[in-house]
């Protein structure tokens, strides 16, 4: 293991790791704009020149392999000075119009211009290169050449993780522009990356530009629920607002997130969010509505009807196992079911899984725990409880219907407005067997309620009182893993 | 080297001038007993940099992966024209010492990068190669040595930065010509990602003479760490110019006036850029004084570089020449790293300002100021080669930027 002293420290480094990576673990900050942990080296923006001993030319910090005795400074005049000149270069040809740029708050040129720069520009402004602006590059982003710094990081990531290769660097020198190589759009699965890994205001989202100030934003982590991988997420809200979803970077799971699991938060505030439970077709509050569905239940059970129950792999383990208790304890019906076992795995090689449910992993494992019938086998019933992308997908006649629903549909007799899992807490087993919790970051409407809520105060109603400790033991019988 | 004959560049007058004997005693030789030749030869890289060749050779693995050896033939530095003299006149030469280096370092495939400019060059060296493969000297078992080698001919797009080795690698692979970030060096990860040796054309064409008549005489030839000789390809106002193959350590004086005639009737010497144009500029006074060596220019604070001497007469002024040399480098810098692909337009665009009278009295060490933020911090010299123009031309001739400042350049009288 090599030694090295960095600013009069001694530390023990890993074998061929980067003088970055070493300061870095270490908890001295070198700043830089092409490095990027997740890609490869590129060595062109020059902000990470450090100087060490026995060496006449500063070096890349991000590009050096630290040998054993290596003696680096990362604070002295002349590096401090070099620092401050990248950044003059860097912001040459910069627009100074900060106010208006949509990533002002976690702009790298910003920040390091208040460490390195606070230098008036030496160049006139009519000299300025001027290159294209407002860019429509793809379906999710937009592109300011002018914005642009060259660091690549959203050509690597083209490169390197996605392999589809879509942006290059037209031309040379100074007129150098990131460009897209074919008359096709930059629309792969994962571009709203390419706006996160951009250190400045080049490329920007579409979906979040100009809505909000990223520093007004509070960060809330949860799990994205778009397919059974379960990347770790960043909720970004503001006043009861979700925003934007940004990559919780772990080395489990994800490094980076699909473009569709950025969107899915629209399923909080679009414009069909279902916000008032509707029985018999009239819209109630809430209280009124589980009433209303206790009576249609109770007479139900009086009747002796066919009650059906769907668990579903989109809702959490709390709320399926509630469902389940609701039917099991308090309905005494039998007709309990859950979908069949799906075949799991990343189907592009990078993160989007084939099994488009957060929660089949668990609810597959309840199902053997508690013998629960297969979807399949549902022939016949006269009333029936499921989430509402279930049932539109088993084609069970709509009037016999009570669905749980974040999403207004017509067509629906009996819809019970629920929670979304980015305003209640939920247990979700993933792929790989980890088990995560979503974390609700903004309250949700007044009149929806949780699956798990709804079914607890049904029971209440027909005089149960079942105990938390009741609900949750599910959790000693379900096999997972946990992070650490 | 026969450059002087008549159909010099002809297999047939090359093979009787002794052409290829250097290859065939070379086959009686180990890979190894080569490169220590060339080693006592003291052989520097014609191209520029000046790194011994044989010490270059050496770094190269002793496994039985890929490797090749790459002919660097881009010669686009302004006032180089010494490698095009030698593909006209002495092309075998050239292949010879690709096969020879190739023999070396146990590559099996020699690629020739010619600049795209040259498409006559480019002409005449698949027309040697396909003549030296018809008589054996190229292809399978070479002269019944065993010995597998090849010379592809690859023509650039017109990209200056592509006589950067690894810049040249990149152009190779078809990819854009930006310079590798090293280490590693191409003798451990170049070409195709293989052991590569990049040697300049002047380089390898003087690696038969030295098989045939050994290290030892060749590196009598010269000065000490200067050894052997060197093509100057001389522009500018003097009598004769042209490209010229003088021993190392000749004096500036003697080269000046035997070889080159001194200047042109009505000229003066002003000042000497003597190794292409990306090196500081010497005054007459400091280049009578010195000798053609890698040390002496050294010595004076400039460079041999590639050999591309520019003579510049006092009629000529030095702002408008500056003005040149920056919007080149400015047009051919790649882009990668921020203090070239800013810089290099930043000082272009001040100097033109200067030139034409319309600078502010700073700008003048706004440019110097430029050029050392600048210098050294970048993957590839490039950043280098405009600084050190730019800085050593505004030291020694201050007075005549300061004149253009003033708006009273007596020299260009624009």
């Amino acid at each position: 293991m090599p030694k090295v002293i960095i600013d009069g420290k001694e530390f023990i480094a890993k074998e061929n790791e980067t003088v970055l990576n070493v300061a870095e673990r270490n908890g001295i900050y070198i700043p830089r704009y092409c490095y990027h942990p997740a890609l490869s080296i590129a060595g062109n923006c020059r902000m990470c020149l450090v100087e060490i001993e026995k060496m006449p030319k500063l070096q890349i910090a991000c590009a050096t392999t630290v040998t054993d005795g290596m003696v680096i400074h990362t604070q002295t005049e002349k590096v401090k000075k070099a620092r401050q000149d990248v950044l003059e270069f860097l912001l040459l040809n910069h627009p100074l119009d900060c106010p208006i740029c949509d990533q002002v708050g976690e702009c790298y040129l910003q920040d390091y211009y208040m460490e390195y720069g606070l230098k008036k520009s030496r160049i006139d402004l009519k000299d300025k290169n001027r290159k294209p602006k407002r860019r429509d590059i793809g379906k999710h982003l937009i592109l300011d050449n002018e914005r642009c710094i060259l660091c690549t990081r959203c050509v690597r990531f083209c490169e390197e993780v996605t392999k589809t290769s879509e942006l290059f660097i037209n031309s040379r020198g100074d007129h150098s522009f990131i460009d897209i190589k074919t008359e096709e759009k930059l629309d792969n699965d994962y571009s709203l990356n390419i706006a996160d890994i951009c250190p400045v205001g080049a490329f920007t989202s579409k979906d979040f530009r100009f809505k909000e100030r990223v520093y007004r934003l509070s960060s809330t982590s949860s799990i994205c629920l778009s397919c059974a991988t379960g990347c770790k997420i960043k909720v970004q809200h503001n006043n009861g607002k979700i925003y934007r979803i940004l990559p919780d970077p772990n080395i489990y799971t994800n490094t980076w997130i699909c473009d569709n699991g950025r969107m899915s938060y629209k399923i909080t505030a679009g414009p069909d969010r279902l916000t008032k439970s509707i029985i018999k077709s009239e819209e109630h509050h809430l209280n009124k509505a589980i009433i209303k569905l206790f009576d249609i239940l109770k007479e139900a059970k009086e009747k002796n009807l066919k009650i059906a129950i769907l668990l579903s792999d989109y809702l959490s383990i709390e709320d399926n196992f509630a469902l389940y208790y609701l039917g099991f304890e308090i309905l005494k019906t039998d007709l309990i079911y859950a979908s069949k076992e799906k075949e799991q795995k990343i189907e592009d090689g990078i993160l989007i899984n084939k099994d488009k449910t957060p929660n089949s992993n668990a609810v597959s494992q309840i199902s053997k725990l508690y013998g629960i019938k297969k979807y399949e086998d549902l022939k016949d019933c006269d009333l029936l409880i499921g989430f509402y992308d279930d049932i539109e997908k088993l084609n069970i006649p709509k009037n016999k219907s009570v669905a749980l629903s974040y999403k207004a549909d017509k067509e629906y007799d009996n819809l019970i407005a629920i929670k979304t899992y980015f305003e209640t807490e939920g247990s979700f087993i993933n792929w790989q067997y980890f088990l995560r919790k979503t974390a609700p970051s903004v309250s949700a409407p007044t009149d929806t309620i949780s699956v798990y809520d709804l079914c607890l105060k049904i029971s209440e109603l027909f005089g149960y009182y079942p105990k938390e400790k009741e609900l949750n033991k599910i959790f000693n019988e379900l096999k997972y893993k946990t992070e650490d | 080297m026969n450059i002087l004959l008549n159909d010099n560049f002809d297999l047939k007058t090359y093979i009787t001038n002794g052409g290829y004997n250097a290859l065939k005693k070379s086959f009686t030789l180990k890979p190894e007993e080569i490169i220590e030749e060339v080693k006592k030869s003291g052989l520097r890289g014609r191209g520029g940099a000046g790194f011994p060749t044989g010490l270059k050779w050496s770094f190269i693995p002793k496994t039985k992966t890929q490797k090749y050896i790459v002919c660097n033939s881009d010669e686009s530095e302004p006032g180089t024209f010494k490698d095009r003299e030698i593909i006209h006149k002495n092309p075998h030469s050239i292949i010879e010492g690709m096969i020879i280096a190739g023999y070396a370092i146990g590559a099996s495939k020699g690629y020739f990068y010619i600049r795209g400019e040259f498409a006559r060059e480019a002409r005449i060296m698949e027309k040697s190669i396909y003549e030296a493969k018809e008589a054996g000297y190229l292809g399978k078992n070479i002269l019944k040595s065993g010995f597998d080698f090849d010379i592809v001919v690859v023509r650039g797009a017109g990209a200056y930065i592509c006589g950067e080795e690894t810049a040249l690698l990149e152009s190779i692979e078809g990819k854009q010509g930006k310079p590798r970030i090293k280490p590693p060096f191409p003798a451990v990860k170049g070409l195709y990602g293989c052991p590569t040796v990049i040697n300049n054309v002047e380089t390898l064409a003087s690696v038969p003479y030295i098989v045939i008549y050994g290290g030892e005489n060749y590196s009598k030839i010269g000065v000490e760490k200067s050894s052997g000789t060197k093509l100057f390809s001389v522009s500018g106002p003097v009598k004769k110019p042209g490209v010229y193959e003088i021993p190392l350590g000749l004096s500036f004086k003697t080269f000046f006036y035997d070889w080159l005639g001194g200047m042109k009737e009505g000229e003066e010497l002003k000042a000497v850029i003597p190794g292409g144009s990306s090196v500081p500029v010497i005054t007459a006074e400091e280049a009578m004084n010195t000798k053609l060596d890698y040390e002496s220019l050294q010595k004076i604070g400039t460079m041999l570089g590639s050999g591309g001497m520019i003579i510049i007469p006092k009629s000529q002024c030095m702002v408008e020449l500056l003005y040149v040399l920056a919007r080149f480098y400015h047009h051919e810098s790649c882009g990668q790293c921020t203090p070239c692909r800013e810089g290099s337009g930043w000082i272009e665009k001040t100097l033109n300002k200067i030139l034409n009278y319309k600078a502010k009295k700073q700008d003048l060490d706004l440019i110097v100021d430029i050029s050392n933020n600048m210098m050294g911090r970048t993957i590839c010299p490039l950043a280098d080669a405009l600084a050190m123009p730019v800085i050593s031309f505004v030291q020694k001739f201050r007075e005549e930027f300061e004149s253009h400042i003033e708006g009273n350049c007596k020299i260009c009288g624009k």
